[in-house]
């Protein structure tokens, strides 16, 4: 490390200090958020940090001077989570910052105009990001990880200052997708419920001002909540019109709602290309494409069994795990192509035998039991149109569309 | 909470970051004694951060298997309750409970580490005296019958929603030793007493819930916690299961509030459970029970659409440890799991018949009904009108005797009929069905001694 003295800190000390008042004052929220943007490790929040270890005595600085000692409450905890943070004192560091954010958002209430809008961003995802890294301090030396808990509270009073009718109330749906990250996160996905039904049915809220990127991170968050609750229809909707208003060039982005649209899109019948599985890197759901397109049962619970612990993770497992009975679908119907080439006017009746032995060549084993089980089924859930008769153990197909397609629609229940 | 911030300014007083030799990575651990470190955890990580918010994340859920010491402090649990696993039924307001459970949380630590002296099941001074005087003995207590006389042998000590830890001496709150032999007290009771179940159960509901706060209030955490919450689930796992039996005739709306109490207390106990389990975890295992008891969450919840939003099973698999997946007992439940959802009747009763344990199948009994519905509704369905079901089959698919088939059909709004040979059917595309009304019956189901066997 070079060597600093003492007077090349008091510099460091005064010129942040300089350009903190000057931005506040003339409103400049560029210059601003830069000053408050930690973990963007710039070089010269570093070397602050640094003259800030060494002169130890920085309030005094502060409180010497009317022009700083206004900022006092913002800038002395700020200061004293520069300190820790360059220490690798996370816990303190959080401790410090969600003090300066609390004064931050005193000031900015006071603050007619939207103007500092895009330093509380930069707050609310500094306060995410800090909490998350203190709480990984405290499960490394066996306490409990309480922080990012306290940081999803700290960002819904951030809402509620937002929530009004003045022009600050476009930073609301920013704030959310951070909270959004939060209880994600936390596992606490509950809670998301409180600011969507805000969101969503408060009159100050217009949800076509809100910035473009914000939307996109919405509607990706509330779309993956109604794959979760098996909604498939708003899923459909919402992270479609993600990927539609998404970035075209942000690769990892497309991918993470491909990931939770392709599981829907399937549920309801439409299949991706394999150039766009490729293209995102969602080889994982290349073999049950496959699986759908072939009518192979075992190739789906192969491709289940392979990629268990990523679906389970990304909690699509259970809706693919359901696509089985498409898969029976697809079975059903390409045995009934090859008895139509056979003999076209039988072609309507199918053994279930004749199914055993489909399955016994997938390698899979099933009993006259359960063929008819998943027969009345398919019949049930409109994918196979016809009946089963039990004493002659046949299927009877209709002569008309035996094989519903799913239309867009989910298999109805 | 400022009792918790204090504390932890105590414990990590603000140091000089220049004075003497303290380095960074000492600043923690001076008075703690982690019992396990891992590398450069503690040392953060010095890539980086991306200037901006990349917009989306992963969706992956944080790997679950950072491994973590004994935890002290109530506050974690309660915390840990709120964050570590959510459950079916009103989370929140479970997450109150729990903390009236853990007692005032910021008092109790007072007595974290404290060890009760209680040599009873029940405090000899001021409650025993208080409720003989009171006559408040349950009927299990009173000594030959006597409502205002009980016994160091038969009084247990009742759950109390509003103590204030302030007033509770340490003679008033049981070791763990005591805990253990009431708890074994309790369970003998259950099966040796004469008393209809839903007294019983009432009895066992309320005093196993005392045994709870005792627990917490002395901050015991460990294996032996664990060997004791396993037992009390299994009271609520089998009342859950005992009092649909019980529910009928004029008791049978009383009955249904006590199943409807009973479910909410199962979930907070396995909720605790599945805390205590994670705390402690070693490195990659897990304890002996823990794929069965968390198959038993699957199980109760297998209608995860009647859960509220947001608690789906989905979400609840996340955090599910992966030994615990790939456990038997855990791949068992998914399979039910995904039979149900697929109405596949036919392997979901040949499965349970062939591999639930006893408490697996009382947690998922109040299903096997409602697919027994849906069973006969798919065959009249999806039948041939001029072959009947022969009842004897379908007796046989759904695992129930055969004049039970038969009167369940009944139920369904469905006639049987008789073929040429004699033997009855279902004749199908009968066009009213309707879902049985629920507690109309009780059904029993064919394989059940065998599963009794596993107990």
């Amino acid at each position: 490390m070079a060597y600093l003295s003492m007077g090349e800190a008091h510099r460091r000390i005064t010129d942040y200090l300089g350009r903190f008042s000057d931005a506040v004052s003339s409103q400049d929220v560029a210059s601003l958020k830069h000053l408050l943007s930690l973990s963007s490790n710039s070089p010269s929040l570093l070397s602050l940090a640094d003259a800030l270890n060494l002169f130890q005595d920085a309030n005094r600085l502060i409180k010497q001077s009317d022009k700083y000692s206004q900022f006092a409450e913002i800038v002395v905890p700020l200061f004293r989570c520069l300190q820790n943070y360059k220490l690798n004192n996370l816990v303190d560091a959080y401790h410090a910052y969600e003090k300066a954010a609390n004064a931050f958002i005193q000031e900015f209430r006071n603050w007619d105009s939207a103007w500092a809008l895009e330093a509380l961003y930069v707050i609310a995802y500094e306060i995410r990001v800090l909490a998350e890294r203190a709480d990984r301090e405290l499960s490394a030396n066996g306490k409990s990880p309480e922080k990012l808990k306290a940081a999803g509270s700290y960002l819904m009073k951030v809402f509620g200052v937002l929530a009004g009718k003045g022009p600050k109330r476009v930073g609301a749906l920013y704030v959310t997708c951070q909270l959004f990250k939060i209880y994600f996160k936390l596992g606490t996905v509950h809670l998301c419920r409180s600011v969507i039904r805000s969101i969503e049915t408060a009159r100050i809220f217009d949800f076509e001002e809100f910035p473009q990127r914000d939307k996109v991170t919405y509607m990706y968050y509330t779309g993956r909540l109604e794959v979760y609750n098996e909604n498939f229809t708003a899923a459909d909707q919402k992270l479609s019109y993600a990927l539609a208003h998404c970035n075209p060039r942000s690769e990892e982005n497309i991918r993470m709602i491909l990931k939770y649209l392709i599981p829907v899109k399937l549920s309801i019948g439409i299949l991706p290309q394999d150039w766009l599985l490729e293209k995102y890197n969602l080889v994982e759901y290349r073999n049950i494409v496959q699986a759908l397109k072939r009518g192979d049962l075992q190739l789906l619970r192969s491709a289940l069994e392979e990629h268990e612990d990523r679906f389970l993770r990304s909690g699509v497992y259970l809706v693919l795990e359901k696509l089985e009975l498409q898969v029976y679908q697809r079975l059903l119907k390409k045995i009934y192509i090859i008895q139509k080439q056979k003999d076209p006017s039988k072609a309507h009746q199918m053994k279930l035998e004749v199914i055993i032995k489909a399955l016994k060549w997938l390698e899979i084993d099933m009993d006259l039991d359960e063929v008819e089980c998943i027969v009345a089924i398919l019949i049930h859930k409109n994918l196979v149109k016809g009946y089963f008769a039990h004493k002659s153990k046949v299927v009877v197909l209709s002569k008309q569309d035996p094989f519903p397609k799913l239309t867009g629609k989910p298999v109805n229940a | 909470m400022e009792r918790r911030q204090k504390n932890q300014q105590q414990q990590n007083p603000r140091r000089n970051p220049l004075s003497s030799s303290s380095s960074s990575s000492s600043s923690h651990s001076s008075n703690r004694k982690s019992r396990y470190r891992p590398p450069n955890r503690a040392s953060g990580d010095a890539r980086a951060r991306h200037r901006e918010d990349s917009g989306l994340d992963s969706g992956d859920a944080t790997t679950w298997d950072e491994p973590r010491s004994l935890a002290r402090s109530i506050d974690e649990r309660a915390s840990a309750a709120g964050t570590r696993s959510s459950m079916g039924i009103r989370e929140q307001q479970e997450q109150h409970q729990h903390h009236q459970d853990g007692e005032n949380a910021r008092d109790s630590r007072e007595f974290a580490s404290a060890v009760g002296t209680c040599p009873y099941m029940c405090p000899g001074m001021g409650e025993m005296a208080q409720r003989e005087r009171l006559r408040d003995l349950a009927v299990f207590e009173r000594l030959h019958g006597n409502p205002a006389k009980t016994s160091p042998e038969l009084a247990v000590k009742k759950f109390c929603r509003t103590i204030s830890t302030r007033h509770v001496q340490l003679s008033d709150i049981r070791p763990l030793s005591v805990l253990g032999s009431t708890l074994d007290y309790l369970m003998n009771l259950m099966n040796s007493t004469p008393e209809p179940f839903e007294t019983v159960h009432d009895f066992i509901f309320d005093r196993t819930r005392s045994i709870r706060q005792d627990l917490s209030m002395q901050d015991i955490l460990d294996k032996r916690a664990i060997h004791m919450y396993e037992k009390m689930v299994n009271f609520h796992v089998i009342s859950h299961h005992k009092l649909r039996l019980s529910s009928s005739g004029p008791n049978s709306f009383n009955i249904s509030s006590l199943h409807h109490l009973n479910m909410e207390q199962l979930a907070k106990v396995l909720t605790s459970l599945y805390n205590l389990y994670d705390l402690n975890r070693d490195h990659n295992s897990m304890h002996k029970n823990e794929p069965e008891y968390r198959s038993l969450y699957v199980l109760l919840c297998l209608n995860s659409e009647s859960l509220p939003e947001g608690e789906r099973l989905s979400l609840w698999f996340r955090r599910v440890p992966t030994p615990v997946i790939k456990s038997k007992e855990m791949t068992f439940a998914r399979r039910i799991l995904r039979y149900f959802r697929t109405d596949n009747y036919k392997c979901f009763f040949s499965t349970i018949a062939a591999e639930a344990s006893y408490l697996q199948y009382c947690a998922l009994e109040p299903y096997i009904d409602k697919v027994r519905a849906l069973a006969v509704l798919l065959i009249n369905n999806g039948g041939y009108k001029l072959h009947p079901y022969p009842i004897a089959h379908l007796s046989n698919l759904l695992m129930m005797e055969e004049s039970e088939v038969e009167s369940f059909c009944i139920a369904c709004g469905l006639e049987t009929s008789l073929d040429e040979q004699g033997n009855k059917v279902l004749p199908t595309k009968q066009p009213a069905f309707n879902h049985p009304k629920a507690g109309h019956g009780k059904y029993g189901f064919s394989g059940f001694e065998n599963i009794c066997r596993t107990l």
